[in-house]
């Protein structure tokens, strides 16, 4: 396996963005339709690149980037949501006066950066991953030029996130201290010593943080509501599934060993087992008061955290990627709804416009109504399926204290989504003010979530299997 | 159109489901019918299998999805396609919890079953249902989800007992398991389906769904949905948590004794018809209960008879009173008077309706409430005062309610425009009514069906016998499970 096939997804990826910024630039801003069909096109390539080599891992560029099976599993997710995104911004960028190549760019560097999150050992590496992710998210959040509170979700994400990025260097200081290394294999037994240093300590403990933010764990998760908020409903979307997997993934990467080892796992277990049951209490909590589509699901994407962490915490691979595939599917499902019930340039967003949706868009209103059913956990839908694999593997793993937590969280996110039905179906509708029928684009992303959503639920047998075939750690 | 064709798959699922009662073997308490496929793998199966205690709430679910569609004819008239949907979803859910072997499956069902229903009643209830349906909704999900943490603990025990994964009930039935660990887990599914049935301090969603609910989900919710914890109780909580049922048995049957009087005496001084027959349900299912929980045979057949009873009963009262609020549009007691002259048909009719509610000879009531009796009193003399007092009571608020629906002088004039009941009411009520007659006066071929089942539940939940039915699976073999209790009963 030469290095040339084991970069190519990489390389794809950013020589489009190259690609397209280069005709954004000859074509004086005016690409038009040309930069979404291709990135599309270049994310499911790199997708297809990546499962060429599945099965045979391989590192490249002196063994600081890697292609093994994990990485090619979120590999696809990643790119997988990106081609969603794509698809539900098809109408919404240009509507929404937003540069078409500007957008797709650094969509496509995001994806990048998130893409070399999970394909590396290297702590530098991963930061240097997170950081291409974080930088191209600030502009993409503020890409509305024209609306102020997008311009204010940049600028929060752009704070919370560069602090986050100076704890992870801050961190990364600590432990090079601790180990002498950066080698995720030296670090972890500087860990293990005991009694532990407290500058590896101290390390972990900022590295844990800086993630923390990423991924919007309480007590980190101030940000997520108003960027969420404020920015363009695509690039909400993609905020609230690619950083959280990618961030995840690596956590999962590096704690599994850890979990696995001999030493005392035991504090660094407590200390993600209460952020988790925080995460779930708190961003379920706090759902209940919101009255917007967008923060109540900024809030519930803060408690999937929280479900997911278990998954990490009982060091469960395939549950915390199977977790994450139906969640992608769900949640981009119920941002893609949100878009086709958008008007023109106005947004459909407080709960009492959802008003007797259900009767008027009777497609859109039911299939939100499985994805948030889904979000809730309800059976036969992929969201119930993942929340009893993460909780199955952490009660065998004697976690059940925190299954507790979270299926009586789970119960009060009930309530809320349940009460965007309620609005939906039976109250009636205050306005006639129908969607736009022509939106292709967005109704393919729907259809596409709706059907993942269901056969995840329902039959998820190869999907599962191919999983469970890469995480074999 | 969409109408008569749901009509028409439930009347014929109904047909089908008849061949499981003509073909059930009645010697055996194996599970008969059996499909199993490999599914998700982890002891995930598509596992479906019936015996004598769920066939009869298969036969029952498939008998009133069809009454309640035809008794919605007139009521449900806005936005029927959704309604059919949401019917024949819900017929599959509670089918599929009464035949599932898997608790995952099981699972399922239980709790996709309640989104159809969270529908009927949010999107078709009367004025306050959105508060109603999410209260049912969330109560009902309280309980399930920590017996879902439960299912996974026990998955996790019997992995670790035997190395196998499984969630077959059948395979559980085998496990044994620490007094310690035994109470929890009962008490999280005991919670799981005492809100469901409702046990006493857990019923209050009950008088709120029932009386939002459109007639048809009130019929279903009464005579289906609420047998559902029962079920439960008798099928799993009961035999898989021996050493905990004979701790919490007794707490359970206070409960269950005091629902009882409780609901009937709410019963008493309800103003609204149907919050009425929604305590009355209270009141008839905890004497169903205090039978389970009284662990002998007389009494559980009993139990399981009256489940049949009070859901023909239930559902009749519920069909009587939508029939009188499609007429009045309303449901207060005070409204009426004088009805009884006006529809004389229909005065007859409501008359065995509640009779067979009381328990009068001749009607099925009577047949499950005396061999319910008989079994409280062989186990506990003193509960059987409550259970006794179910009679009195029902036959206290049901007689007060007909007296002052039926005679009376005429309150309301337009109570003289009432016409008596169509060709369409004949059709729902009648096949009932028929029904009711025949369960009281044979009893026996429906009872005997369920014998083996009965004595093998009793046995497991009594401890003795821990053992598996699969071919192959550990344990010792006892020969003496089908048919050792079967012989004690006195010809019938």
């Amino acid at each position: 396996m030469n290095t040339l096939l084991a970069s190519a997804p990489l390389a794809v990826i950013v020589g489009t963005v190259l690609l397209i910024l280069l005709v954004d630039a000859f074509s004086k801003g005016r690409s038009g339709r040309f930069p979404a069909p291709i990135g599309a096109i270049a994310l499911a390539a790199s997708s297809v690149l990546g499962l060429r080599s599945w099965g045979k891992a391989c590192s490249y560029f002196g063994g600081r980037l890697l292609l093994d099976d994990f990485s090619i599993v979120f590999l696809v997710l990643i790119a997988m949501t990106g081609v969603l995104i794509i698809l539900i911004d098809l109408r919404y960028v240009p509507t929404h006066r937003m540069d078409t190549g500007a957008f797709h760019a650094l969509l496509l560097l995001a994806v990048s950066g998130a893409v070399i999150m999970v394909s590396s050992l290297d702590l530098i590496v991963i930061f240097l991953g997170l950081e291409v992710l974080s930088i191209t998210s600030y502009a993409l959040a503020g890409l509305k030029r024209e609306d102020p509170r997008s311009a204010e979700a940049a600028v929060k994400y752009f704070m919370t996130g560069s602090l986050a990025g100076a704890f992870l260097i801050f961190g990364l200081a600590f432990l090079y201290g601790a180990a002498g290394s950066l080698d995720v294999p030296a670090i972890l037994a500087a860990l293990r010593r005991s009694p532990p240093s407290w500058t590896a300590l101290a390390g972990s403990g900022l590295f844990l943080a800086a993630f923390g933010f990423k991924i919007a764990v309480v007590p980190f998760h101030m940000w997520a509501p108003d960027v969420y908020e404020g920015a363009p409903t695509p690039v909400t979307a993609f905020f609230s599934v690619v950083p959280k997997a990618a961030g995840l993934a690596v956590l999962m990467r590096l704690l599994a060993p850890f979990w696995a080892g001999a030493g005392r796992p035991g504090q660094l277990r407590w200390l993600l087992g209460a952020a988790a049951a925080l995460t779930m209490i708190v961003g379920n909590l706090a759902a209940l008061r919101q009255r917007n589509i967008k923060r109540i699901l900024a809030y519930s994407s803060i408690a999937h955290s929280g479900y997911a962490l278990i998954a990490v915490i009982s060091g469960d691979g395939p549950g915390l990627a199977f977790y994450l595939v139906v969640y992608a599917f769900m949640n981009i499902g119920a941002f893609s709804a949100v878009v086709a019930l958008g008007h023109g340039e106005k947004e459909r967003l407080d709960l009492d416009e959802f008003a007797g949706i259900g009767l008027r868009s009777p497609w859109i209103g039911a299939m939100l109504s499985v994805f948030l059913l889904s979000l809730a956990g309800f059976p036969p839908t992929g969201g119930f399926l993942a929340k009893f694999l993460v909780f199955g593997a952490a009660v065998r793993r004697g976690l059940s204290g925190l299954v507790i937590i979270a299926v009586l969280a789970s119960l009060v996110s009930v309530y809320y989504y349940l009460r965007v039905i309620v609005v939906m179906y039976m109250r009636p509708s205050l306005e006639e003010a129908d969607p736009e029928g022509d939106q292709p684009g967005v109704f393919l992303a729907l259809f596409f979530c709706l059907y993942a959503v269901l056969q995840l639920g329902v039959a998820p047998g190869n999907i599962l299997a191919f999983i469970k075939q890469a995480m074999n750690f | 159109m969409v109408r008569s064709f749901a009509l028409g798959v439930a009347v014929l699922t109904f047909l089908l489901s008849l061949a499981l009662y003509f073909g059930f073997d009645s010697g055996t308490a194996s599970p008969q019918f059996v499909e199993q496929r490999a599914w998700i793998g982890h002891g995930i199966q598509y596992h479906l299998g019936i015996d004598g205690i769920s066939l009869f709430l298969v036969l029952l679910t498939t008998l009133l999805i069809p009454v309640a569609l035809l008794a919605s004819w007139n009521g449900i008239g806005e936005r029927i396609k959704e309604f059919s949907f949401f019917m024949l979803l819900l017929e599959t859910g509670l089918i599929g919890v009464f035949v599932s072997l898997n608790l995952f499956l099981f699972y399922v069902f239980w709790e996709a079953m309640l989104i159809p229903m969270y529908f009927i009643i949010g999107i078709w209830g009367g004025r306050r249902r959105i508060y109603a349906t999410l209260k049912f909704v969330l109560f009902t999900m309280f309980g399930s989800l920590l017996m879902l943490v439960a299912i996974l603990v026990l998955y996790a025990q019997y992995h670790r007992a035997t190395g196998v994964y499984s969630f077959s009930v059948l395979d559980y039935y085998g496990l044994s398991l620490g007094a310690g660990t035994q109470t929890w887990l009962f008490l999280a599914f005991a919670l799981a389906f005492a809100v469901k049935i409702p046990l006493f301090p857990l019923h209050t969603w009950l008088p709120d769904a029932h009386v939002e609910a459109p007639t048809p989900g009130s019929i279903i919710l009464a005579a289906v949905l609420l047998k559902m914890g029962a079920y439960g109780f008798i099928r799993f909580a009961l035999p898989l948590f021996p050493d905990a049922t004979r701790r919490f048995l007794p707490y359970l049957s206070l409960l269950a004794a005091f629902g009882i009087i409780y609901g009937g005496i709410m019963a008493l001084v309800q103003k609204d018809m149907k919050s009425l027959v929604a305590y009355s349900s209270i009141s008839h299912m905890g004497l169903i209960m205090l039978a389970v929980f009284s662990l002998n045979f007389e009494a559980l057949e009993g139990a399981l008879y009256q489940m049949l009873n009070h859901g023909l009963s239930t559902g009749a009262l519920f069909i009587c009173v939508g029939l009188l609020y499609e007429r009045s549009h309303t449901r207060q007691i005070k409204d009426f008077g004088g009805v009884g002259r006006q529809m004389p048909i229909f005065s007859a009719l409501f008359l065995i309706v509640m009779l067979s509610s009381m328990g009068l000879p001749g009607l099925n009531g009577f047949v499950g409430e005396v061999l319910c009796f008989f079994g409280i009193f062989t186990s506990n003399k003193v509960l059987a005062v409550p259970a006794v007092a179910t009679a009195v009571l029902s036959a206290a608020y049901l007689l007060l309610l007909f007296q002052k629906v039926m005679h009376g002088p005429i309150v309301h004039e337009s109570v003289r425009a009432f016409k008596d009941v169509g060709k369409r009411e004949l059709a729902v009520l009648v096949p009932v009514i028929v029904l009711m007659f025949w369960m009281g006066l044979f009893p026996g071929p429906f009872l005997r069906k369920m014998d083996a089942s009965v004595a093998r539940a009793l046995a497991l939940a009594k401890g003795k016998e821990r053992v598996s039915l699969l071919p192959g699976a550990a344990g010792a073999k006892s020969p003496g499970v089908l048919g050792a209790n079967g012989g004690k009963r006195e010809t019938r």
